[in-house]
């Protein structure tokens, strides 16, 4: 339960003003510092909800498909440059992210993913692969600049950051379709 | 009631919820930029231009109520800007070539404004029209002064400018025309110099039916 309360603090450090101002004045660090660490306090959270509701998640989430869903959804949903540059000039929809982003996407993705079969695994990894290779490509080459609050360099940067994370997750494929996990276990 | 195949329900659930998140956030999968955002938001509210002091490249001051009657076709630019305003500018001097002449000066005006005044004097200005074929009359560049009124119209036309560390500035760049009652009315991309031109011309064609 220990955990459940430190995922509480860090969603509550993360709201406050100052830290919040200070992790969105770049775009990178609002993008993958933020989110991911929202998502990470979520995620530590999860065990209180699973505990309290168990009947709740074994029902509903029996597989862990509709969870993963549920997380693939808010995620695709906050990759938008839209939504990112919006969370900056409006407060709904920055309390939306702060909402989404622990409960929306950090609950169901712990209470999902040991659900999952390995081949589900794989294949949401390769879909986020593609998808940060897509946004990577999108706001590296986009001729336009896609976000307000932002200026293009930090736009570059965000994209080099997306090409960096799916190059990580290749080599983590790569490694896993040759190496046998299970001896580990 | 004695649910089956619960997961599926949920998942369905979970994809109706998404369809609708992503319905409401991109304004019925329209618009995934903010920007997009704010163009559409300008069209629908077409602010007046607010009542603001220009200095123009002959140092030449008046309100913008000078324009008063005339559709008013406008940029906005700093001149030290080695990358989007000299594009913009010659895509400016591109759409005022292709305007019919009898319209130029009589029934529109062009009109660059300089969002960095300390550094656009009216010399500045002055020097920085020639490049681009400006007259000076036709089309003027005028900055505003008074940092307030800037700050008021650059807000009520959506045009965010946001200074970087090395003296120069991040913005968002469009064509903007005013009508005769100094109501913003279109907001359009400044690369479509053609588009542009056709939709100025035939506006001003219909002689002001849309007033």
């Amino acid at each position: 339960m220990k955990q459940s309360g430190y995922g509480f603090l860090l969603l509550l450090a993360l709201m406050l003003p100052p830290v919040s101002n200070l992790l969105e004045s770049i775009m990178i660090t609002h993008m993958h510092m933020q989110m991911p660490m929202l998502v990470f306090a979520g995620f530590l959270m999860a065990k209180f909800f699973q505990k309290r509701f168990p009947q709740f998640f074994e029902k509903w989430n029996e597989n862990g498909l509709p969870g993963i869903l549920l997380f693939t959804i808010i995620m695709v949903y906050w990759s938008l440059p839209r939504t990112m540059d919006e969370a900056l000039t409006m407060t709904s929809v920055e309390a939306f992210k702060f909402f989404s982003l622990p409960f929306l996407a950090g609950v169901p993705l712990r209470d999902s993913w040991r659900k999952l079969s390995s081949s589900w695994k794989h294949a949401l990894i390769i879909f986020f692969t593609v998808l940060f290779l897509g946004m990577g490509w999108l706001y590296i080459w986009s001729p336009v600049q896609l976000c307000n609050n932002y200026l293009v360099i930090e736009q570059i940067t965000l994209g080099w950051g997306f090409i960096t994370t799916a190059f990580a997750m290749v080599v983590y494929l790569v490694y896993s379709y040759f190496m046998d996990f299970s001896k580990y276990e | 009631m004695f649910p089956k195949n619960r997961t599926a329900l949920s998942s369905l659930l979970v994809l109706l919820f998404g369809v609708i998140l992503f319905y409401i956030g991109t304004d019925g999968f329209q618009v995934f930029t903010a920007e997009t955002a704010r163009v559409n938001q300008l069209m629908d509210e077409k602010p007046q231009f607010p009542d603001v002091t220009l200095e123009d490249n002959k140092g030449r001051k008046y309100s913008f109520s000078e324009f008063e009657g005339k559709y008013v076709f406008i940029t906005f630019l700093y001149t030290s800007c080695g990358t989007v305003c000299p594009e913009l500018e010659v895509n400016m001097s591109e759409v005022y070539n292709r305007i019919p002449k009898e319209y130029i000066g009589k029934d529109i005006q062009f009109l660059s404004i300089s969002f960095d005044p300390e550094r656009d004097d009216p010399e500045t200005l002055d020097t920085y029209r020639k490049a681009f074929g400006s007259d000076g009359e036709t089309w003027r560049m005028a900055r505003i002064t008074d940092q307030q009124e800037l700050q008021s119209l650059l807000d009520r036309f959506g045009v965010i400018v946001i200074p970087d560390e090395y003296g120069n500035f991040a913005h968002n760049s469009a064509f903007y025309l005013v009508n005769p009652e100094g109501r913003l009315i279109e907001v359009m991309d400044y690369t479509l110099i053609e588009d542009a031109a056709d939709q100025v011309t035939k506006i001003l064609q219909s002689g002001g039916d849309e007033r």
